[in-house]
């Protein structure tokens, strides 16, 4: 699906050579370089995310399951499950990323750079950069700048490279990726149905009055579980 | 310093880090293959489900806030839906409450960078601070339906969907498809990032041939999935589960190096 065919028009409008360009063109914000930059901003942002865990127990970004992996070895030192599982994630992802134009920020940041990495610090005895926000900071800004430099590297000698006829069939993947999100409304619902009578009722409500408005009945589901929940709570 | 406030400080400035990185990631999304973007395939179908509406884009991420705070609550952990969806569609959401134009809000990298900062400094605070007083009865909905719903998507609807891509992709992408697919789940438990690889390989080798990029890239492949059974104690789980006795330096070695399975 393009952004065509849900009637929206990409186009920016008219200006002095026929179209004015638009906001990024040429500029920093679709560049090549722009990309280690901005891994290293938000690669910094979750390790000091794992550094607040660290010290005051709240603020990690990941689910709860990898999160007990990391809560395991701070409770009795033993850190390889972590460490294991972050670093796998994060080998597959940067391998990946250059191919499909994607770096998978669940797989490479939150789960290498936000519990692999801290695990692996954490075994060797390194605490300084969990212990101190401001050590923190730069620590994950200097791995997200490597990260992104070696997805560009990886990049460079794959899709960019002269002798390279391929796009790896990233517009297989892309269209697989578009069509995913499209399931998400029913399975909400279904959600919804099997939780309890009543939040099933309201989300179904909800999704066919979204639906009649001619807007996603994602966002109706959603909103009409939320709203039967809070009158009808489920039981436990 | 009051710890409360040591805590609202730093949730600012991680928020702020994460909201750039991430609207500016996704926004590039949109522009992939040319340009190398930062999110997740689940995240550029969900912002496509929304079909470019504010609303629905509200909602979407509401939703998961819910279901943030009630994890924030329970184990201090934010959940991974903090960078994949709240910060990019309530970003999305409000880049386009005046402007309807993609190409100026949710595909444009400089505006969601910068919105996604905004985002991201309420919400971080927000839910490092007040993860304790969301109202029980909608944390339970966001946690009862929610979860299962986002479940059932990552497994096993999406991996349903990259098969049947890898499979109408012709039959090279296919076959390594289906072989890497099937071994990713029983490596790493989802087959989506088998089925990827096996597209990446199979289309590969379709427009090149065999040259030293697709074999080298075949070659990390193979190592990606030694090292992560490996890692991940699955060589033990085979010789168990067909009823091999495992030799004492493999245990030993898994032993060792803390790899011996959950």
């Amino acid at each position: 699906m393009t952004t065509t065919d849900i009637g929206v028009n990409d186009d920016t409008g008219q200006g002095a050579d026929g179209r004015r360009p638009r906001p990024w063109e040429g500029g920093f914000w679709l560049s090549e370089w722009a990309f280690p930059l901005l891994v290293a901003s938000l690669a910094s942002g979750i390790f000091a995310g794992t550094h607040l865990y660290y010290t005051y127990q709240t603020g990690v970004f990941n689910e709860v399951a990898v999160v007990a992996l990391l809560k395991a070895g701070m409770e009795n030192g033993s850190y390889g499950a972590a460490a294991a599982f972050g670093a796998g994630f994060l080998f597959a992802r940067i391998i990946e990323a250059p191919m499909v134009g994607i770096l998978d920020i669940g797989g490479s940041l939150q789960t290498g750079v936000g519990i692999g990495i801290p695990a692996m610090l954490l075994a060797a005895g390194v605490t300084a950069p969990l212990e101190h926000f401001w050590l923190a900071l730069p620590t994950g800004a200097v791995i997200g700048l490597a990260i992104g430099w070696l997805v560009l590297v990886i990049r460079r000698a794959t899709l960019n490279s002269p002798d390279a006829g391929s796009t790896f069939g990233a517009d297989v993947m892309m269209g697989a990726g578009n069509s995913a999100g499209r399931y998400l409304g029913p399975l909400v619902i279904l959600a919804a149905a099997t939780a309890s009578v009543p939040v099933g009722l309201g989300s179904t409500l909800g999704a066919i009055l979204f639906y009649w408005w001619k807007k996603p009945l994602t966002g109706g589901a959603i909103l009409g579980a939320m709203a039967a929940g809070l009158f009808f709570p489920i039981a436990k | 310093m009051n710890e409360t406030l040591t805590i609202l400080l730093e949730s600012a400035v991680i928020g702020a880090l994460i909201g750039f990185g991430a609207g500016a990631g996704v926004a590039r999304m949109f522009h992939a293959p040319k340009a190398q973007g930062m999110g997740a395939f689940r995240t550029l179908g969900e912002l496509n489900a929304c079909e470019n509406d504010p609303i629905a884009h509200f909602s979407f991420g509401f939703g998961f806030f819910f279901n943030a705070w009630a994890s924030t609550v329970g184990a201090g952990a934010l959940s991974g839906d903090v960078d994949h969806r709240i910060v990019p569609h309530w970003a999305a959401s409000i880049a386009m409450f005046k402007n309807r134009n993609l190409a100026e809000t949710l595909h444009n990298p400089r505006r969601m960078a910068l919105t996604g900062a905004a985002v991201g400094i309420v919400l971080i605070s927000l839910l490092n601070t007040t993860a304790a007083s969301i109202p029980h009865s909608l944390q339970s909905v966001a946690s009862q339906v929610l979860g299962p719903a986002s479940d059932w998507l990552l497994n096993p609807v999406m991996p349903i969907i990259f098969w049947m891509a890898a499979v109408d992709a012709g039959r090279r992408t296919g076959g390594w498809g289906t072989v890497l697919g099937g071994i990713a789940h029983i490596v790493m438990g989802n087959a989506v990032p088998g089925i990827v690889l096996g597209i990446v390989v199979g289309k590969g080798i379709d427009d090149m041939g065999w040259n030293r990029i697709t074999k080298s890239l075949t070659a990390a492949v193979v190592a990606l999935f030694v090292a992560s059974s490996f890692l991940r104690g699955v060589d033990m789980d085979l010789l168990e589960q067909m009823k091999i006795g495992v030799p004492g330096w493999l245990h030993q070695l898994h032993e060792s190096t803390g790899t011996a399975g959950q």
